[in-house]
Protein backbone atom coordinates (compact mmCIF):
# COMPACT_ATOMS: atom_id res chain seq x y z
CA UNK A 1 0.00 0.00 0.00
CA UNK A 2 1.45 3.34 -1.03
CA UNK A 3 1.20 6.72 0.62
CA UNK A 4 -1.27 7.87 -2.03
CA UNK A 5 -3.47 4.87 -1.20
CA UNK A 6 -3.64 5.91 2.45
CA UNK A 7 -4.51 9.49 1.54
CA UNK A 8 -7.20 8.13 -0.75
CA UNK A 9 -8.69 5.91 1.97
CA UNK A 10 -8.72 8.82 4.40
CA UNK A 11 -10.39 11.06 1.80
CA UNK A 12 -13.15 8.54 1.03
CA UNK A 13 -13.70 7.92 4.74
CA UNK A 14 -13.92 11.66 5.39
CA UNK A 15 -16.40 12.17 2.54
CA UNK A 16 -18.56 9.30 3.81
CA UNK A 17 -18.57 10.55 7.41
CA UNK A 18 -19.23 14.17 6.39
CA UNK A 19 -22.08 12.97 4.22
CA UNK A 20 -23.55 10.90 7.05
CA UNK A 21 -23.32 13.84 9.46
CA UNK A 22 -24.99 16.17 6.93
CA UNK A 23 -27.81 13.73 6.32
CA UNK A 24 -28.23 13.08 10.04
CA UNK A 25 -28.56 16.81 10.70
CA UNK A 26 -30.84 17.31 7.73
CA UNK A 27 -33.31 14.59 8.62
CA UNK A 28 -33.13 13.90 12.31
CA UNK A 29 -32.23 17.13 14.07
CA UNK A 30 -34.70 19.22 12.08
CA UNK A 31 -37.46 16.77 12.96
CA UNK A 32 -36.81 17.47 16.64
CA UNK A 33 -36.88 21.20 16.11
CA UNK A 34 -40.54 21.38 15.15
CA UNK A 35 -42.66 24.23 16.37
CA UNK A 36 -43.72 23.83 19.99
CA UNK A 37 -46.93 21.85 20.09
CA UNK A 38 -50.08 23.26 21.61
CA UNK A 39 -52.99 21.55 23.25
CA UNK A 40 -56.50 22.93 23.37
CA UNK A 41 -59.02 22.04 26.03
CA UNK A 42 -62.60 22.33 24.87
CA UNK A 43 -65.58 22.11 27.20
CA UNK A 44 -69.08 21.85 25.75
CA UNK A 45 -67.87 23.10 22.37
CA UNK A 46 -66.04 26.18 23.69
CA UNK A 47 -62.25 26.45 23.74
CA UNK A 48 -61.36 26.95 27.37
CA UNK A 49 -57.55 26.86 27.33
CA UNK A 50 -54.68 26.73 24.85
CA UNK A 51 -51.54 25.36 26.47
CA UNK A 52 -47.98 25.16 25.12
CA UNK A 53 -46.60 21.66 25.56
CA UNK A 54 -43.01 22.54 26.45
CA UNK A 55 -40.90 19.35 26.34
CA UNK A 56 -38.74 20.61 29.22
CA UNK A 57 -41.50 22.25 31.20
CA UNK A 58 -42.42 21.28 34.72
CA UNK A 59 -45.67 19.91 36.05
CA UNK A 60 -48.75 22.04 35.75
CA UNK A 61 -52.22 21.22 37.06
CA UNK A 62 -55.33 22.84 35.68
CA UNK A 63 -58.74 22.70 37.25
CA UNK A 64 -61.56 22.79 34.76
CA UNK A 65 -65.28 22.34 35.12
CA UNK A 66 -67.06 19.99 32.78
CA UNK A 67 -70.72 19.04 32.63
CA UNK A 68 -70.28 16.54 35.47
CA UNK A 69 -68.30 18.89 37.68
CA UNK A 70 -64.59 19.52 38.27
CA UNK A 71 -61.79 17.71 36.45
CA UNK A 72 -58.00 18.02 36.67
CA UNK A 73 -55.75 18.20 33.62
CA UNK A 74 -52.01 17.68 34.12
CA UNK A 75 -49.28 18.93 31.77
CA UNK A 76 -45.70 17.70 32.15
CA UNK A 77 -42.68 17.15 29.89
CA UNK A 78 -44.50 17.91 26.65
CA UNK A 79 -47.34 15.53 27.50
CA UNK A 80 -50.86 16.06 28.74
CA UNK A 81 -53.39 13.84 30.49
CA UNK A 82 -56.67 13.88 32.33
CA UNK A 83 -55.57 13.30 35.89
CA UNK A 84 -58.94 13.23 37.55
CA UNK A 85 -62.50 13.46 36.37
CA UNK A 86 -65.71 12.46 38.00
CA UNK A 87 -67.24 10.68 35.05
CA UNK A 88 -68.50 7.11 35.59
CA UNK A 89 -66.28 5.13 33.23
CA UNK A 90 -63.00 7.07 33.69
CA UNK A 91 -62.08 6.40 30.06
CA UNK A 92 -60.40 9.78 29.74
CA UNK A 93 -58.30 9.17 32.84
CA UNK A 94 -57.34 5.63 31.81
CA UNK A 95 -56.14 6.87 28.41
CA UNK A 96 -53.28 8.49 30.35
CA UNK A 97 -50.66 10.68 28.65
CA UNK A 98 -50.86 11.87 25.04
CA UNK A 99 -48.12 13.82 23.27
CA UNK A 100 -48.23 13.26 19.49
CA UNK A 101 -49.82 15.99 17.34
CA UNK A 102 -53.32 14.94 16.39
CA UNK A 103 -53.93 12.89 19.55
CA UNK A 104 -57.13 13.49 21.45
CA UNK A 105 -58.57 12.66 24.84
CA UNK A 106 -62.36 12.82 25.01
CA UNK A 107 -64.50 12.73 28.12
CA UNK A 108 -67.90 12.24 26.60
CA UNK A 109 -70.08 12.57 29.72
CA UNK A 110 -68.12 15.62 30.86
CA UNK A 111 -68.09 17.12 27.34
CA UNK A 112 -64.34 17.75 27.66
CA UNK A 113 -61.99 17.39 24.70
CA UNK A 114 -58.21 17.67 25.00
CA UNK A 115 -56.66 17.86 21.55
CA UNK A 116 -53.01 18.30 20.56
CA UNK A 117 -52.90 20.59 17.55
CA UNK A 118 -51.36 19.57 14.28
CA UNK A 119 -51.63 16.72 11.88
CA UNK A 120 -50.97 13.19 13.05
CA UNK A 121 -47.51 12.05 11.87
CA UNK A 122 -47.61 9.98 8.72
CA UNK A 123 -46.95 6.25 9.14
CA UNK A 124 -46.02 5.63 5.53
CA UNK A 125 -46.41 7.06 2.05
CA UNK A 126 -47.17 4.96 -0.99
CA UNK A 127 -47.19 6.02 -4.59
CA UNK B 1 -9.29 -6.47 -33.55
CA UNK B 2 -7.47 -8.48 -30.93
CA UNK B 3 -4.87 -11.01 -31.98
CA UNK B 4 -6.01 -14.62 -31.69
CA UNK B 5 -3.81 -15.22 -28.67
CA UNK B 6 -5.19 -12.19 -26.87
CA UNK B 7 -8.74 -13.06 -27.89
CA UNK B 8 -8.35 -16.47 -26.25
CA UNK B 9 -6.94 -15.02 -23.04
CA UNK B 10 -9.61 -12.32 -22.92
CA UNK B 11 -12.30 -14.96 -23.43
CA UNK B 12 -10.93 -17.01 -20.54
CA UNK B 13 -10.75 -13.90 -18.35
CA UNK B 14 -14.31 -12.98 -19.37
CA UNK B 15 -15.47 -16.46 -18.38
CA UNK B 16 -13.78 -16.01 -14.99
CA UNK B 17 -15.30 -12.56 -14.52
CA UNK B 18 -18.78 -13.87 -15.39
CA UNK B 19 -18.35 -16.78 -12.98
CA UNK B 20 -17.29 -14.45 -10.16
CA UNK B 21 -20.15 -12.08 -11.01
CA UNK B 22 -22.75 -14.86 -10.85
CA UNK B 23 -21.25 -16.60 -7.81
CA UNK B 24 -21.20 -13.34 -5.92
CA UNK B 25 -24.88 -12.80 -6.70
CA UNK B 26 -25.62 -16.14 -5.04
CA UNK B 27 -24.00 -15.14 -1.76
CA UNK B 28 -25.21 -11.69 -0.70
CA UNK B 29 -23.30 -10.02 2.11
CA UNK B 30 -25.43 -10.29 5.27
CA UNK B 31 -25.62 -6.53 5.83
CA UNK B 32 -28.81 -4.48 6.04
CA UNK B 33 -27.63 -2.25 3.18
CA UNK B 34 -28.62 -3.30 -0.34
CA UNK B 35 -25.98 -2.59 -2.97
CA UNK B 36 -22.95 -3.27 -0.77
CA UNK B 37 -21.04 -6.21 -2.23
CA UNK B 38 -17.46 -7.31 -2.70
CA UNK B 39 -17.20 -6.74 -6.43
CA UNK B 40 -15.02 -9.78 -7.07
CA UNK B 41 -15.58 -9.52 -10.82
CA UNK B 42 -13.82 -6.17 -10.65
CA UNK B 43 -10.59 -8.09 -9.97
CA UNK B 44 -10.69 -9.40 -13.52
CA UNK B 45 -11.49 -5.98 -15.03
CA UNK B 46 -8.55 -4.49 -13.18
CA UNK B 47 -6.29 -7.42 -14.11
CA UNK B 48 -7.13 -6.88 -17.79
CA UNK B 49 -6.30 -3.19 -17.36
CA UNK B 50 -2.91 -4.10 -15.92
CA UNK B 51 -2.25 -6.69 -18.66
CA UNK B 52 -3.72 -4.91 -21.65
CA UNK B 53 -5.58 -1.66 -22.26
CA UNK B 54 -8.82 0.24 -21.75
CA UNK B 55 -10.48 -1.25 -24.82
CA UNK B 56 -9.87 -4.82 -23.68
CA UNK B 57 -10.97 -4.04 -20.11
CA UNK B 58 -14.12 -2.25 -21.27
CA UNK B 59 -15.00 -5.17 -23.55
CA UNK B 60 -14.59 -7.64 -20.70
CA UNK B 61 -16.49 -5.45 -18.22
CA UNK B 62 -19.51 -4.84 -20.49
CA UNK B 63 -19.63 -8.43 -21.74
CA UNK B 64 -19.38 -9.65 -18.15
CA UNK B 65 -22.39 -7.56 -17.06
CA UNK B 66 -24.37 -8.74 -20.11
CA UNK B 67 -23.56 -12.43 -19.57
CA UNK B 68 -23.98 -12.17 -15.79
CA UNK B 69 -27.42 -10.62 -16.14
CA UNK B 70 -28.47 -13.27 -18.67
CA UNK B 71 -27.35 -16.03 -16.29
CA UNK B 72 -28.87 -14.31 -13.28
CA UNK B 73 -32.14 -13.44 -15.00
CA UNK B 74 -31.83 -9.69 -14.52
CA UNK B 75 -31.24 -8.78 -18.20
CA UNK B 76 -32.70 -5.27 -18.80
CA UNK B 77 -33.96 -5.14 -15.20
CA UNK B 78 -33.07 -1.99 -13.19
CA UNK B 79 -30.20 -3.86 -11.49
CA UNK B 80 -28.71 -4.57 -14.92
CA UNK B 81 -28.57 -0.87 -15.84
CA UNK B 82 -27.12 0.01 -12.45
CA UNK B 83 -24.41 -2.64 -12.82
CA UNK B 84 -23.66 -1.64 -16.40
CA UNK B 85 -23.26 2.07 -15.62
CA UNK B 86 -21.17 1.26 -12.57
CA UNK B 87 -18.94 -1.10 -14.55
CA UNK B 88 -18.40 1.36 -17.43
CA UNK B 89 -17.62 4.34 -15.19
CA UNK B 90 -15.37 2.39 -12.82
CA UNK B 91 -13.46 0.87 -15.78
CA UNK B 92 -12.89 4.37 -17.20
CA UNK B 93 -11.68 5.74 -13.86
CA UNK B 94 -9.45 2.75 -13.14
CA UNK B 95 -7.97 2.90 -16.67
CA UNK B 96 -7.12 6.55 -16.12
CA UNK B 97 -5.39 5.73 -12.83
CA UNK B 98 -3.56 2.63 -14.09
CA UNK B 99 -2.29 4.24 -17.28
CA UNK B 100 -1.72 7.87 -16.22
CA UNK B 101 -0.59 7.71 -12.58
CA UNK B 102 2.12 5.80 -10.77
CA UNK B 103 1.42 6.66 -7.15
CA UNK B 104 -1.40 4.16 -6.51
CA UNK B 105 -1.05 0.45 -5.76
CA UNK B 106 -3.75 -2.01 -6.89
CA UNK B 107 -5.45 -1.38 -3.50
CA UNK B 108 -5.97 2.32 -4.16
CA UNK B 109 -7.04 1.77 -7.75
CA UNK B 110 -9.48 -0.92 -6.72
CA UNK B 111 -10.90 1.44 -4.08
CA UNK B 112 -11.34 4.15 -6.73
CA UNK B 113 -13.05 1.54 -8.89
CA UNK B 114 -15.45 0.66 -6.07
CA UNK B 115 -16.24 4.32 -5.36
CA UNK B 116 -16.77 5.19 -9.03
CA UNK B 117 -18.89 2.07 -9.44
CA UNK B 118 -21.13 3.34 -6.63
CA UNK B 119 -21.27 6.81 -8.18
CA UNK B 120 -22.20 5.37 -11.56
CA UNK B 121 -24.88 3.19 -9.99
CA UNK B 122 -26.43 6.12 -8.15
CA UNK B 123 -26.29 8.31 -11.28
CA UNK B 124 -28.23 5.66 -13.17
CA UNK B 125 -30.58 5.06 -10.23
CA UNK B 126 -31.37 8.77 -9.96
CA UNK B 127 -32.02 8.83 -13.71
CA UNK B 128 -34.27 5.75 -13.58
CA UNK B 129 -36.18 7.00 -10.53
CA UNK B 130 -36.18 10.64 -11.72
CA UNK B 131 -35.19 11.51 -8.18
CA UNK B 132 -31.93 12.90 -6.78
CA UNK B 133 -32.71 11.91 -3.19
CA UNK B 134 -31.07 8.53 -3.85
CA UNK B 135 -27.70 10.29 -3.47
CA UNK B 136 -28.34 10.43 0.27
CA UNK B 137 -27.42 6.75 0.11
CA UNK B 138 -23.92 7.58 -1.15
CA UNK B 139 -22.19 7.91 2.27
CA UNK B 140 -23.32 4.41 3.25
CA UNK B 141 -22.13 3.00 -0.07
CA UNK B 142 -18.82 4.85 0.37
CA UNK B 143 -18.33 3.33 3.81
CA UNK B 144 -18.97 -0.07 2.24
CA UNK B 145 -16.65 0.66 -0.69
CA UNK B 146 -13.60 1.11 1.54
CA UNK B 147 -13.36 -2.47 2.86
CA UNK B 148 -14.68 -4.12 -0.31
CA UNK B 149 -12.42 -2.08 -2.61
CA UNK B 150 -9.39 -2.82 -0.45
CA UNK B 151 -10.15 -6.55 -0.25
CA UNK B 152 -10.49 -6.92 -4.03
CA UNK B 153 -7.38 -4.77 -4.53
CA UNK B 154 -5.47 -6.95 -2.09
CA UNK B 155 -6.59 -10.09 -3.91
CA UNK B 156 -5.46 -8.61 -7.23
CA UNK B 157 -2.09 -7.63 -5.77
CA UNK B 158 -1.54 -11.20 -4.59
CA UNK B 159 -2.69 -12.53 -7.93
CA UNK B 160 -0.29 -10.27 -9.87
CA UNK B 161 2.64 -11.29 -7.66
CA UNK B 162 1.89 -14.99 -8.12
CA UNK B 163 1.37 -14.66 -11.88
CA UNK B 164 4.70 -12.87 -12.10
CA UNK B 165 6.51 -15.45 -9.96
CA UNK B 166 5.07 -18.29 -12.04
CA UNK B 167 6.11 -16.59 -15.29
CA UNK B 168 2.51 -16.50 -16.54
CA UNK B 169 2.34 -12.72 -16.59
CA UNK B 170 4.90 -12.52 -19.41
CA UNK B 171 3.05 -15.24 -21.31
CA UNK B 172 -0.27 -13.45 -20.94
CA UNK B 173 1.04 -10.14 -22.28
CA UNK B 174 3.11 -11.67 -25.12
CA UNK B 175 1.62 -10.62 -28.42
Amino acid sequence: MTRADKVLIAAVLLCALLGLVTIYRHFFISADQLLPTQATITVAGKVLHTIDLDPVGGNEMMQITGRLGPATVEVAGGRIRMREANCPEQICVKQSWIQAPGSTIVCLPGEIIIHIDGLAPVDAVTR
Amino acid sequence: MFSTRRLVYLSLLLAMATTLHVLEGLFPIPLPFPGVKLGLANIVTLLVLYLYDLRAAMTVAIARVLLGSLLGGTFFAPAFFLGLTGAVISTLIMALLVKKTTCFSPLGISLCGAVSHNLGQLLMASFLLQNQAIFFYLPILLLGAIPTGLVTGYLLQGLLERLKAAGILAELTRN
